[in-house]
């Protein structure tokens, strides 16, 4: 027992004194405070590695995980502001707190970029000093709905002749922006086409490729052959259908017993699933740029330039903010 | 012999400060600047909303039980304490034709709210003979699914609960100003609500009952204790403290999501666990949980401070609960 705990204690020490800032940076090197909304989302994490990559050397960046806690997050602003950052990027976790986040900006006089996840514009405007660069919402949805739209007119997929595209949802979070626009843009894309569509049903499965698979495994069950296509908020949860579809005969490579899954992300599981002809299509969100506009707008900002001062990018009509486009990805490039 | 013997058994006993004072020398050795006045302040407001929702777990870990739903609990009364509280400029709140309220008003609902999911807990565990953590597994789904009810409903549809009353967001997050000396409201809260929970514990029947409850059970019966009351009373008392919690962590935050509060409650009994409040019933003080609570958040604070990777502070942070355990379950062993 004692040696148990005695290890114990030894093991903490250790790790403790062995992480940490890793030697001394040049202290004149800018430094850029940086909260993700949560380390271990897949975006997320391209754009993170993509940014340390092109950081490295130049610019010191204190990175934070704010585990998808808006507390947690507001704590660790707190910490940036007085460890006296150049400039926050703030990829928030629940935009309803910005105005918070940014007020807490503007009495220490601290540059704020917040990035994928947008706050409201006049929240941004009421400091000077804060911008977004990110996707616009709805793209992803509308981007989504022409893939689906394509592919319906493609071929024959109305397996019941009824000239209605018949779907299942599977939705991000009940109030996330994202989840909520991707849910009524990619649909509401269709039917600006001319394509009438049904909700068979909705499932709110917070991002999670298990509930996903488990609540299409439940619609195969009720529906049949019914389902045409399966749409989702994100790939994650694409995957999750994709795999409740196959336990069930579908989307095994026979054309007969297919349902058309469509997801957003363009992780690389889903681009293996539509290479091989399961999954139809999703969209792509361009981490590598996301981050290398993170890293000329941040440094810019913290060396006291104007944020796109000398770059190629252009503020879209609100004024305040970057946009990078999304990518449909059917497997083509 | 037997001197050197006592020597380690008195630093295995305290081994777990021992580590948490190394680790926090380590934090100001590696970057002295954490030592501010700014630091340690913003240290004790960070661990104000915990520490009360702490304080609510801890009486019930006395009790041999726990609680998971503490977390939803505190997210639920955040959602109605916010949507009450929402700033009557903003075109699009929640209640559109609410008038101005009183800051009281939505501090007792949220009071009353978590007030009733407590009862609920308390019933199952007095009266349905269910073990807490079976009671709270499913009392914590309960609440999630309220709120998600609660934030999705037209006309809005879903979002994120924001834009509050100014008066609330400073009631909550200002501060008394001593020259420059920034005192924040929030530890002035925690103060009060540890006070009254010290009297509660220390100075009514129904503390004495609550020990003897957790010590021993068939004994506090025997000897006239009325088990049922005093259980579903302090269960009471929980939930009203995760309302308290959940109303002021709304207006830190300056939102609220059906997110809000997750995995809360496993940080409140990490808290409780490393103050010295035993699983196996019957001990814990209220200062204990205190420092528990401020000890995890100033590692935490200082993790982050000198930038530490947020993955190896998972780490840690387990070792340290793992720790914490040991020792007491090695406690609780001599003691028989």
């Amino acid at each position: 027992m004692k040696k148990i705990i005695f290890s114990v204690i030894f093991i903490c020490t250790l790790l403790f004194a062995s992480c940490g800032e890793n030697g001394k940076m040049d202290e004149t090197v800018p430094t850029l405070g940086v909260c993700f909304y949560k380390y271990d989302d897949t975006y997320i994490s391209t754009v993170r590695q993509a940014l340390e990559k092109e950081a490295e050397g130049k610019v010191k960046l204190l990175l934070n995980d704010g585990k998808g806690d808006q507390g947690t997050q507001n704590d660790q602003i707190d910490l940036l502001i007085e460890k006296n950052v150049d400039a926050l990027l703030v990829n928030i976790v629940d935009i309803g707190a910005a105005q918070t986040i940014v007020d807490k900006a503007k009495s220490a006089d601290v540059p704020i970029i917040f990035f994928n996840r947008e706050p409201a514009e006049e929240v941004l405007k009421s400091y000077s000093k804060a911008r977004f660069v990110g996707t616009n919402a709805k793209d992803a949805g509308i981007i989504q709905g022409q893939i689906i739209a394509d592919t319906w007119k493609s071929d024959d997929y109305d397996k019941n002749n009824d000239g209605i595209l018949q779907y299942v949802m599977l939705k991000g979070e009940p109030d996330n922006p994202e989840a909520v626009a991707r849910t009524e843009w990619s649909i509401k894309t269709v039917n600006e086409s001319g394509i009438k569509t049904q909700q068979l049903g909705l499932q709110v499965c917070n991002w999670d490729t298990e509930l996903a698979s488990r609540a299409t495994e439940a619609w195969i069950s009720k529906f049949g052959d019914e389902i045409e296509f399966v749409v989702a908020n994100n790939d994650g949860m694409a995957q999750g259908a994709i795999a409740a579809l196959q336990a069930a005969g579908y989307n095994k490579g026979d054309k007969e017993k297919f349902v058309s899954v469509v997801g957003v992300d363009a992780t690389d599981a889903a681009k293996d699933l539509i290479s091989k002809g399961y999954m139809t299509g999703t969209v792509l969100q361009d981490g590598q740029a996301m981050a290398m506009a993170l890293y000329t707008i941040g440094v810019n900002a913290a060396s006291g330039f104007d944020f796109i001062d000398g770059t190629d990018f252009e503020y879209d009509t609100t004024g305040v903010s970057v946009r990078i486009p999304y990518q449909a990805y059917n497997g083509e490039k | 012999m037997i001197k050197n013997k006592k020597l380690s058994q008195i630093l295995l006993d305290y081994s777990l400060y021992i580590v948490l004072g190394i680790l926090i020398l380590i934090v100001i050795i590696k970057d002295p600047s954490f030592i501010s006045l700014k630091n340690i302040t913003n240290i004790l407001s960070q661990a104000s909303t915990r520490g009360i929702l702490a304080l609510g777990v801890a009486g019930l870990i006395v009790l041999q039980g726990t609680d998971l739903s503490a977390g939803r609990i505190l997210g639920l009364t955040a959602i109605v304490s916010a949507s009450l509280l929402q700033s009557t400029t903003y075109a699009s709140r929640m209640y559109a034709n609410l008038p101005q309220l009183p800051i009281i008003i939505p501090m007792l609902v949220a009071v009353i709210i978590g007030g009733i999911f407590g009862l609920i807990n308390g019933f199952g565990v007095a009266k349905l003979k269910l073990h807490a953590f079976i009671v709270t597994l499913g009392t914590q789904l309960i609440a999630y699914g309220v709120s998600c009810i609660y934030i999705d409903r037209p006309p809005l549809g879903a979002q994120p609960i924001a834009n509050l009353d100014d008066r609330y967001v400073r009631f909550v997050t200002g501060s008394l100003k001593f020259g420059a000396f920034e005192f924040p409201y929030l530890i002035l809260y925690l103060a009060i609500v540890s006070v009254i929970m010290w009297f509660v514990w220390n100075k009514t029947v129904l503390g004495r009952n609550m020990f003897a409850i957790g010590g021993n059970p068939e004994a506090a019966a025997v000897s006239g204790v009325k088990l049922s009351t005093n259980i579903i009373i302090i269960f009471l008392i929980s939930g009203i403290l995760y309302g308290l919690a959940g109303f002021l962590e709304a207006g830190r935050v300056g939102s609220a999501t059906s997110n809000s509060g997750i995995n809360y409650e496993l940080d409140a009994i990490s808290a409780c666990v490393v103050g010295g409040v035993s699983f196996s019933g019957g001990v814990g003080t209220i200062p204990g949980v205190l420092i528990g609570t401020v000890i995890l958040q100033f590692i935490n604070y200082g993790l982050n401070f000198i930038g530490v990777s947020p993955y190896l502070q998972y780490i840690i942070k387990g070792l340290i609960i793992i720790l914490a355990v040991s020792i007491d379950v090695r406690k609780y062993i001599e003691k028989r």
